[in-house]
Parts: structure tokens; sequence; C-alpha cells
């Protein structure tokens, strides 16, 4: 049951993320981009999450217990730095570009269009 | 033992370099010869790895001292070291640019550590062992080359960088969820083992959809057919210096995955499928590469165009398969670096001359008669070899890529390419007609009395010389003993210490 309510989880925000990304506001694109890589990161880390229920400390380990995957939970802090560094750059870029253009819509921001 | 520490100095120097360039921020001048010295520095460690590669075999460090499967490993085989080879070779040249480069954004101090973690993220890309390090250090490189675009003097600039990392970001996402997938069935992220899973036969279920995943992403790097739009602007808008780089080595990362999924990871029957895919996206990458750099108005633009239609002769290269055509293909993409990052700097050099730093054809037509006489036949000498005119290096990667067609009997497209060649010497000469050879128009007469200085470009183009005459055989032997080692993924799986059973 907890390994099905993790993969809707996971879908639901997938889906919710790339509806973000696709609209036109692109704050609300840099949002939907934050979303669609929490989603990822919790894919990561439901590879290696049901396993074992115990955390994986070297006493379960010892003791014989199935721990979890302790190898993801690594992988993905660094995900969520690297997601969070490009996040706030996206953020940066959008900041400029609303100062520089009097507007966040993607429609309006076509100067590159000759 | 950890391993050979030339690997982790060709990755460390530029990292040290972009701190201690970081520590200089009150000098740009002292920021400047940071940066050329951080690069020479480099590129005698990966010179150094070329060379023990080529005397002992595959070199491998274990960060940390951990060994793998489990830890990270930095490997270097004969593949990888050639082309870390060639992106420290590049960014000297780069470096070397920057060094006499009259932009304005040069002089912000963020500048200068960006270009260096762009090739810490390069370097990391080509000699990482492990795919969760491959991501990291392309996203590495993606964010420092968007910061840099976005601070760029084009006033465009900072709408190319939106539009690229909310497209590469998508890429990146995806190039993790299918490492995601990988890990949640091989239950590892070291390539080497990975490989040795998939070719004892067996077939785990989410396999083929993460080599996909694997193989857009990819393609987005390098910019091929579907996921190409935001290539031309792109490397348009960034300052020179930097768009010299993007269309030459950094391009190159998505090559070189693209090479290390179908030799390393997916052989067999789903290579075969990759490769047949590969070559229709590179023919229509040729077709509308070379049509879009024709009718261009911007030098630097049909210099993007053209980028993406070489990035499809080197797919098309691979998609041949075999080692004649991969032989083609890796020399293909080892020369396509040197001359194209050449020919941007040469258009970078000519739009310092103008008012507003444009490579636009109408605020440079005729500016040739004003400039350096060098200048002239340097670009003309580019763009010959960008053609594959013979006593140039674009001669002998055609030559080998011909060679690769032949011996696969595909006349289409090997038709299709030799045509294309033909366009490439069209628009190239085109290109410096209308800046060199025509009068200057009464807009175009304005200039600037200095400019950006020609020693980098220069010396690329020696390069591209010495590689077409000199060193032309060297270099097609050792592009074969690497395709040759390619091609047996055991000495790779071996090289980093997990042979039969381990």
């Amino acid at each position: 049951m907890t390994e099905f309510m993790f993969a809707l989880a996971i879908g639901i925000l997938f889906g919710i993320g790339v509806f973000q990304l696709l609209r036109r506001d692109l704050i609300k694109a840099a949002i939907g981009f934050a979303i669609l890589f929490s989603a990822i990161n919790l894919f990561f880390v439901a590879a290696g999450a049901f396993e074992g229920e115990a955390p994986p400390y070297l006493s379960n380990v010892l003791a014989g217990r199935a721990t979890s995957d302790p190898l993801v939970q690594a992988l993905i802090l660094t995900a969520i730095v690297v997601s969070f560094g490009s996040f706030s750059l996206v953020l940066g870029i959008v900041n400029i570009i609303s100062k520089r253009y009097d507007t966040v819509d993607s429609n309006d921001v076509t100067n590159l269009k000759h | 033992m950890t391993g050979n520490a030339l690997l982790l100095g060709a990755l460390a120097t530029p990292l040290i370099g972009a701190i201690l360039a970081l520590l200089a921020a009150r000098s740009n001048h002292r920021q400047r010869l940071i940066g050329v010295a951080t690069g020479a520095i480099a590129w005698l460690f990966s010179a150094g790895l070329l060379a023990q590669v080529h005397e002992y075999g595959v070199q491998t460090y274990a960060l940390g001292g951990w060994q793998p499967p489990y830890g990270i490993v930095l490997v270097a085989d004969a593949f990888g070291a050639l082309f870390a080879f060639m992106v420290t070779t590049i960014m000297v040249a780069g470096l070397l640019y920057t060094y006499h480069c009259n932009d304005k954004c040069m002089t912000y101090p963020a500048f200068l550590p960006l270009f260096l973690l762009m090739e810490v993220g390069l370097v990391g890309a080509m000699l990482t062992g492990d795919l969760f390090t491959l991501f990291v250090s392309m996203e590495l490189m993606v964010l420092a080359s968007v910061s840099l675009t976005a601070i760029s003097d084009d006033q465009f600039g900072l709408e190319a960088a939106l539009k690229y990392i909310l497209i590469s970001s998508m890429g990146t996402l995806f190039l993790l969820l299918g490492i995601a997938a990988m890990y949640a069935t091989f239950g590892t992220l070291n390539m080497a083992d990975i490989a040795q899973t998939l070719q004892s036969g067996e077939r785990p279920f989410l396999a083929p959809a993460a080599a996909l995943m694997l193989l857009c992403a990819f393609l987005l790097k390098s910019a091929v057919f579907p996921f190409h739009f935001w290539q031309p602007d792109f490397h348009t808008t960034a300052p020179t210096p930097l768009s010299a780089m993007l269309s030459s080595i950094v391009v190159k990362v998505g090559v070189y995955g693209i090479f290390r999924l179908v030799t390393l990871l997916f052989v067999g029957e789903e290579a075969d499928s990759l490769e047949r895919l590969l070559s229709v996206l590179g023919v229509i990458g040729i077709v509308f590469g070379s049509l879009g750099a024709l009718r261009t108005y911007n030098a630097k633009r049909m210099l993007a165009y053209s980028t993406f239609a070489q990035i499809g002769f080197i797919l098309v290269g691979i998609g041949w398969g075999g080692t004649v055509a991969l032989v083609g293909a890796l020399v293909y993409a080892f020369n396509h670096a040197f001359i194209k990052s050449a020919l941007l700097m040469l258009m970078g050099v000519v739009a310092s001359y103008t008012k507003i730093k444009t490579a636009d054809f109408a605020y440079v037509h005729g500016l040739g008669k004003r400039l350096p006489p060098l200048l002239g036949w340097l670009v003309l000498l580019g763009g010959l070899s960008l053609a594959g005119v013979p006593p140039l290096n674009g001669f002998i990667s055609k030559l080998a890529l011909i060679r690769g067609g032949v011996d696969n009997g595909d006349w289409v497209n090997l038709i299709i390419v030799v045509a294309a060649g033909i366009l490439t010497l069209m628009y190239m000469i085109r290109a410096w007609q209308q800046i060199f050879q025509q009068a200057p128009l009464p807009s175009t007469a304005e200039t600037k009395p200095t400019g950006d200085s020609i020693i980098a470009p220069f010396l690329l183009i020696t390069i591209c010389l010495l590689l077409g005459t000199v060193f032309a055989e060297p270099l097609l032997q050792l592009a074969g003993e690497t395709v040759r080692q390619m091609l047996d993924p055991q000495i790779y799986i071996a090289g980093v210490g997990l042979g039969n059973g381990g």
C-alpha cells in the first residue's frame, strides 16, 4: 500500500510539474520546475526505500534487520543541491527579465524572434 | 591504492583555479592571468594522462579511497582521455582569448570563475566512471554557461539564457530520471558495472526506457534535431570566448555520452536500433543545419547552424557503426572542435571591431578592408577546413568519415554527406566574401581602432594546419587504437577493476 501511495504521489507531482512548466507565466514555470525536480528526487528515494523498513544504521545492519538503501539518500542530497542551484538561477534570470521587459509573460519576451 | 593522481589533477586544477580567481576578484588582470595559468596546467595534466593511458592502459582514481563499484571512480580510458585532452586544449585557447578580450562582461568578477567551473564540468563529464557524477558535471557545465550567457554584452543573451536553462533543465531532469531507473534496475551507477550486467545478456525491465531517457538527454546537450531549436540563439548571443567553447566542446559532451551509450553500455541489439535512429537524426541535422546556415544574417549564427550540421555528420558516422565509421566519427568530432572554436573566435574578433559588437552581416559587410590582413586569411583557412579542403584537418575528418560510409555501403547517406560538404563551402565562402572582399557600405564604415587579439584563433588555425598535414597520420592511428579499445567493453570493465565475476 505504501509503495502504491508513493508511486501515486510521484505521478501527481510529475503531472503538476509538467503542467506548470508549460505555463506562459515564467514564475509559474520556474516553480513547476522545482516541483518536477522533487518528483524525480522522490522517484530516486523510491528506488531504494522499500527493500527494508529499518533505517540504515550500522547497528541495524549488524542485528540482521532489513534496512533501506542508504546510497540513494546520499545521492539525492546532491541532487537536491543541484536542483536548488538551478532553481535559484532560473528565478534570478526571471527576475532580471521582469525588470528589463516589464512582464513575466513568455509570449511578450520575444525579442529574439527576428 | 587509490590510483593515478593525474586524473584528480586534471579535474581539480580548474576547480582550484576558479577559487583562486574568485579570491582575486579585485584585480581583473590578475584573474585573467590565473585563468590562462590554470588552463595551461590542466592541459599538462590531461596530456600526461593521454600519454599514460596509451602506455599503461586504463587509468583510474577511486575518490576517497572507496573502491568501485561502491565508491565514485574517475576513469580515463583511451576514449575519455582523448576527449579530455581535446577539451583542455580548446579551453587553453579560450582562456587565452579571454586574456585579450575587450567585452564588458569580461570585467565582471564572476566571469573567469564561472568559465573555469565550466571546464571542471566538461573534464568531469569526460573522466567520470559513474553516471551520477556525469549528471552533476553536466549540470555544473550548464549552470556555468547559462550564467555567462545571461551576462553577455549582447542584449538578447538574457532571453537566450532563459530559453536554454528551461529546456536544458528539462533534459537534465530526464537524465536524472534515467539514472534513477538505472539504479532501480541495476542497483549500481558505475558504468563498468552496468556494462558488465548488460553484457551477461540480462535485460531488466526498465533498461530500454533508461537507455532512451539517457539518449534524449545527450541529444539535447548536443542540439540534435528534435531538440535543436535553442542552439542558434544561445550560441550566437554568448560572449565570444564562451560561444567558441559552446559550439566546439560543450556539444561534444552529448556526443561523448552517445559514444559511451552505444559502445559501452548498450552494445548489441539496443545499439543497432539506437544507431538507426541516430543516422536518421544526423541526416536531418546535416540538411537543415546546412540550409539554415545558408540563409542566416549573422556570421556567428551561421556558425551555430553549421555546428548543428557538423554534429549531424558525427551522428551519421556513429549510426553507420563498425570500426572504420567510428574512427571517422571520432576524428570528425576531434577536428571539428578545433575548426569551429577557431572560426567563432575569428568572427568574435571581427565583431569586436564594430561599434555594437555584432557579427550581423549588415554591420560587418566589407569591414575586412579595415582589419588586420592576417584575419581574412585565417577566416578563409578555417572556412576551407570546415568544408574539408585538403591541406587542412577538415579534409582528414571528411575522408575518414566517407571511408566509413563506403565501408558500410550506405550510398544514400553518403551522397548527402558529400553534398552537404559543398553547402558548407558555399556558406563559408559567402561569409568570407561579404566581410573581406567587398567594399564597405556607408552603414558599416565606422570601426573601432582596436579589437580583440587574434593570438588564440591563430594558434587554433595553426593546430588545424598541423593536424591536417604533419599530425594527420598519428591522429588517425590514435583514433584507430581508441576505437579498437572502445569496441571491446571488456577493456574498460577490466580497467576499472571489475574483471570476470568480480
